[in-house]
């Protein structure tokens, strides 16, 4: 009977030492583990809030959903050594978490995003009615953005980000690299008309 | 050169085109945005958050052989898959028993009570050889000969005897 059958059997106890290093490298392995994800979180915190905020435009519903792309990191992080890109991967994470809230968050009133916006966009050496105009102004841009078919609106809003290159916006929206450039075109093209009709 | 650098190259480029062009895309509102520096200290909450969160319930340490990604519990599971389904199999085989298909109808040999006569090898007929018997049986009736009188005879056409329709019979009469 060979020591696996023995240990089915029920007769042969299992030596300390075994179970002793089995437990010392899982607790090393969790170490490990946790170390990974504490220095994902430095890195990738603000990034990650950056993404959540350009969707939500609410600072709270923001953090809520970076603390929720880290709990679903948590949870998955034995599979962390198999992810190439974390950044990326971190980003299509919160990006599938944002969209998720925002779809639901659709019967829920809008927030003034107004009001929002001049609280929050940087208004150094503006006047008070500077600000306003300018909040104004950003508001009606989202607004337009917003009317945007979905498929190009993700990818303008993506394109926004500086860090974020056409490749890995394509690795976030599962898609190609030249569909990225001909949404973006779209995105663009559209953008322009409604902007161009709004004034006129 | 870098994602970011090309992705700034690519924004730079769209940027000039729309001054050129004199429209606006709306696109620096949402570089605006996307520029916006994370809140202080969200780094520290999320990391409260974690430590908050529950960790993988382990009540038993299993030793190593034990785990399911060894080699040997692999085997052991797909073993284990194969042995249920045959057996599983084989018993449902075992119990259904093919219906047998009765050819002939085996009476019960008559055997007489004891202290009684015996049936003298008579052997009973069922009716249903006889045939079913008819109550109100259909008498058919015979079909009767035809009487010469009762040969209806075809009207003659009277012809004139100066027609041509008349010659051939006053020639068959001559």
């Amino acid at each position: 009977m060979s020591t696996s059958q023995a240990v089915f059997a029920g007769w042969m106890e299992i030596p300390n030492s075994a179970v002793n290093q089995d437990a010392r490298s899982q607790t090393e392995q969790t170490a490990a583990e946790e170390a990974t994800l504490v220095a994902l979180v430095s890195q990738y915190a603000g990034t990650l809030y950056r993404v959540a905020f350009s969707v939500l435009r609410n600072p709270a519903d923001a953090e809520d959903a970076v603390q929720e792309a880290f709990l679903r990191v948590l949870r998955h992080r034995d599979t962390l050594d198999e992810v190439r890109d974390r950044r990326v991967w971190l980003i299509r994470i919160v990006w599938n978490i944002v969209l998720d809230r925002k779809r639901r968050a659709k019967t829920r009133p809008e927030t003034d995003d107004v009001t929002e916006l001049a609280r929050v966009l940087p208004h150094s050496g503006l006047s008070a009615e500077e600000i306003a105009s300018a909040a104004q102004h950003h508001a009606h841009v989202l607004a337009c953005v917003d009317q945007l078919p979905a498929k190009e609106r993700q990818v303008l809003m993506l394109s926004a980000f500086e860090e974020l290159s056409s490749v890995e916006i394509a690795t976030v929206l599962d898609i190609s690299e030249s569909s990225v450039r001909s949404r973006l075109f779209r995105a663009r093209n559209l953008m322009a008309g409604l902007l161009k009709h709004e004034r006129q | 050169m870098k994602p970011s650098e090309e992705n700034t190259m690519i924004n730079l480029a769209a940027r000039r085109a729309d001054r050129d062009t004199g429209r606006e895309t709306g696109e620096d509102t949402l570089r605006l945005i996307a520029q916006l520096p994370a809140p202080e200290g969200i780094e520290d909450r999320v990391r409260a958050e974690l430590r908050a969160a529950p960790r993988r319930a382990r009540v038993l340490s299993w030793p190593a052989a034990l785990r399911s990604d060894s080699p040997w519990m692999r085997s052991a599971a797909a073993a284990a898959i194969v042995f249920v389904v045959a057996g599983g199999g084989w018993g449902v085989y075992s119990r259904v028993q093919q219906p047998q298909l009765a050819r002939v109808i085996v009476m019960p040999p008559r055997v007489a009570a004891p202290g009684s006569f015996s049936s003298a090898a008579a052997i009973r007929t069922p009716n249903t050889l006889n045939g079913p018997v008819v109550a109100n049986p259909v008498t058919v009736k015979p079909v009767t000969e035809t009487t010469p009188a009762q040969v209806v005879q075809k009207p003659v056409k009277r012809v004139q005897p100066g027609t041509a329709a008349a010659q051939p019979v006053a020639a068959a009469a001559k």
